[in-house]
C-alpha cells in the first residue's frame, strides 16, 4: 500500500532533556490531511503520542502545529499539498510544551483579560439595533477561532518577548473597538501597555491565519492609526479634547 | 525590552542601525549615489515632457521619500528585506532574529506615526503632475498629445491611486468611526469607505507599480534627450 513517512517532534519535558524526531509510516489516503496520519499514530504505531484536536473541521483552533516549519492546523492541512519528500511536525514554538505535540497557550487567557471588555454606550434603546454596513468589520474578527497560529508566526512574540499582546489580541480589541455600540476607544491601551509599537507590519500573522482575517490590514493598522489619533496627532487630538467623550 | 540604564538617546537608536547589515547599508549608499547622479546629470524638460524627478516637487522631494518610507506598505519591505525582522515567515530560517536586538516601532521608527501628515503633503504635491500632463499638451502652441504625455498620465494616475490607497486615508475618510448608520451620521452604504478599503488591499502592489513608474519615466525622458527613443506624435491639432 503507498505510504507517507511522517517525522513527528517527541519530547516529554517532565522526563526528557532534548526532543527529537521520530519518523513513522502511515497508509496513504485519499484526502488525507495531517491530523489523520497523527491519529493513525496515536491509535495504531504508539498510544503516548499526545496531540490536540476536537473539530477536525478547521473550526475549534486546537490542532495547532507548525508543519514543515509553517504554523498550521493539523486538520486543514491535506498531506498532497505538501511537497513531496518528509512531512515534519512539531508543536508550536511561542509557548511551554506540554508533552509532544501539545502546548500551553494559557497565558493568552490572562492577556484577554487585560483588554477593556465590551462596554456598551449609554442610554441606548433596547433591543440593541445594530445595521448591516456597521457590524460587517467587528463580524469579520469574530471568525477567529484562537489557534494562536498568528501568535506562533510573530516575531516579536516568538523571538523578542518583547511584551507584545500579539496580533490575535490586537483582533479582539479591534473587534470592541469597532463594535458600532461600544464606547470605550482601546487604541492607546493596546498602544501603550500592550506592545502595539512593536509590531512592524510584517503581515505574517495574516499569511497564517486559517480564518483568512486580513489581522494587519484591518485590525493592527486600524489599531495603529487610533493609536496616532490618540497619542501623536495634534490636530486629532485637539479635535477629541473638544468634542470630549461620545462615539463617533 | 530596553535595560533601564541605558541612556535614553541610545534607545532612540534602532539596533538596526548599529548592525553591519549589507542589505541596510547597500541600500543607503545606492540612496545617497542615486541622489547625487540626479543632481549632477540634470534633465532639462525635453519636447514639453518634465522629468517626474525634476516637476517642482524636487524642492519638496524629502517630503515625498518620507511618504514612502513612513507608507505601511514599504515598512513591511524594509522592515523584512533590509532589517530582516523577519526576513520570511518561515519559522526555521530566522535563527538569529532572536539575538538581535530590535525595538519594532517603539523607538526610532516611531516617527511612523506622522505618516498622514506626509500624506497630506503627497496630496499638495499631486497637481504638479497633472500640470505637467497639461505643458506637455500645450506647450507648442498647438494640441500635441505624444506618446510621452501619454506615459505621464499614467504615472499621475498611478500616484494618485498610490495615494488614495494610502491607510491613513482609509482611516480619516470613515475608517475612524465606529457606527455609520447610527442616528449621529446616516450614511448607510459607506461607499467611498468600501471603495477605498477595496484599493487599500492592494497598496502594496499599486505602491510598487508607481515606484517603478517613476523611475521607468525617468529613464524614458532620458532616453529621449540622448537621442536613443523617439517621442511620438499622436496627436496634433491647432488651438
Ligand atoms: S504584522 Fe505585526 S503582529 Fe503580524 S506577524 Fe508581523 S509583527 Fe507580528
Ligand atoms: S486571528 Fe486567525 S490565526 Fe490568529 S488566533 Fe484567530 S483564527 Fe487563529
Ligand atoms: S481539530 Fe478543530 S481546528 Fe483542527
Amino acid at each position: 500500500m503507498d505510504s507517507v513517512t511522517v517525522s513527528v517532534y517527541r519530547r516529554d519535558p517532565a522526563t526528557e532533556k532534548e526532543g527529537r524526531y521520530v519518523d513513522y509510516v502511515v497508509p496513504r489516503e485519499e484526502g488525507m490531511v495531517v491530523l489523520d496520519a497523527m491519529k493513525y499514530i496515536e491509535r495504531h504505531i504508539d498510544p503516548t503520542l499526545s496531540l490536540r484536536w476536537n473539530c477536525m473541521a478547521g473550526k475549534c483552533g486546537s490542532c495547532s502545529a507548525e508543519i514543515n516549519n509553517k504554523p498550521s492546523l493539523m486538520c486543514k492541512t491535506r498531506i498532497d499539498s505538501l511537497k513531496d519528500g518528509k512531512i515534519k511536525v512539531s508543536p508550536i514554538a511561542a509557548y511551554p510544551l506540554i508533552k509532544d505535540l501539545a502546548t500551553d497557550v494559557s497565558q493568552n487567557w490572562d492577556l484577554l483579560k487585560r483588554i477593556p471588555p465590551f462596554t456598551p454606550r449609554e442610554g441606548l434603546e433596547r433591543p440593541w439595533r445594530i445595521s448591516q454596513v456597521d457590524i460587517e468589520r467587528s463580524k469579520e474578527f469574530k471568525k477567529c477561532i484562537e489557534c494562536f497560529l498568528c501568535q506562533d508566526v510573530c516575531h516579536v512574540i516568538r523571538e523578542h518577548k518583547a511584551g507584545y499582546f500579539g496580533p490575535r489580541h490586537v483582533v479582539k480589541a479591534a473587534s470592541l473597538d469597532m463594535h458600532p455600540l461600544d464606547s470605550l476607544d482601546r487604541s492607546e491601551f493596546m498602544n501603550k501597555d500592550a506592545g502595539l509599537g512593536y509590531c512592524n507590519i510584517t503581515k505574517c500573522c495574516t499569511e497564517v491565519c486559517p480564518e483568512e482575517i486580513h489581522i494587519t490590514d484591518n485590525a493592527i493598522i486600524p489599531e495603529k492609526e487610533r493609536a496616532v489619533n490618540a497619542q501623536y496627532d495634534p490636530i486629532a487630538i485637539f479635535l477629541r479634547s473638544r468634542r470630549k467623550g461620545g462615539k463617533r | 525590552m530596553k535595560a533601564a540604564n541605558e541612556s535614553s538617546w541610545k534607545q532612540l537608536i534602532p539596533p538596526e542601525f548599529l548592525e553591519p547589515n549589507w542589505r541596510f547599508w547597500s541600500f543607503v549608499f545606492i540612496s545617497i549615489l542615486g541622489s547625487i547622479l540626479i543632481v549632477l546629470y540634470t534633465v532639462p524638460v525635453y519636447d514639453g515632457l518634465t522629468d517626474p524627478f525634476y516637476t517642482p516637487t524636487v524642492l519638496i522631494l524629502p517630503l515625498v521619500v518620507l511618504f514612502r518610507l513612513t507608507c505601511y506598505a514599504y515598512r513591511k519591505d524594509y522592515h523584512r528585506h533590509l532589517f530582516n525582522h523577519p526576513n520570511t515567515c518561515a519559522a526555521d530560517v530566522r535563527l538569529d532574529s532572536g539575538k538581535r536586538g530590535y525595538t519594532g516601532e517603539t523607538g526610532f521608527f516611531r516617527i511612523e506615526n506622522v505618516h498622514r501628515y506626509f500624506m497630506y503633503t503627497a496630496w499638495g504635491i499631486l497637481p504638479f503632475f497633472y500640470y505637467d500632463i497639461y505643458h506637455s499638451i500645450v506647450y507648442t502652441g498647438a494640441i500635441t498629445v505624444s506618446l510621452g504625455t501619454v506615459i505621464l498620465t499614467i504615472n499621475a494616475v498611478a500616484v494618485t491611486v498610490y495615494t488614495f490607497s494610502c491607510h491613513s486615508v482609509r482611516h480619516l475618510i470613515g475608517g475612524y468611526r465606529d457606527c455609520v448608520n447610527c442616528p449621529a451620521n446616516r450614511n448607510s452604504k459607506n461607499s467611498l469607505y468600501r471603495f477605498q478599503s477595496r484599493l487599500n488591499g492592494h497598496h502594496e502592489a499599486i505602491a510598487w507599480t508607481s515606484l517603478i513608474m517613476f523611475v521607468f519615466v525617468d529613464l524614458f525622458i532620458r532616453g529621449m534627450v540622448a537621442g536613443i527613443i523617439p517621442n511620438i506624435v499622436l496627436i496634433h491639432g491647432v488651438l
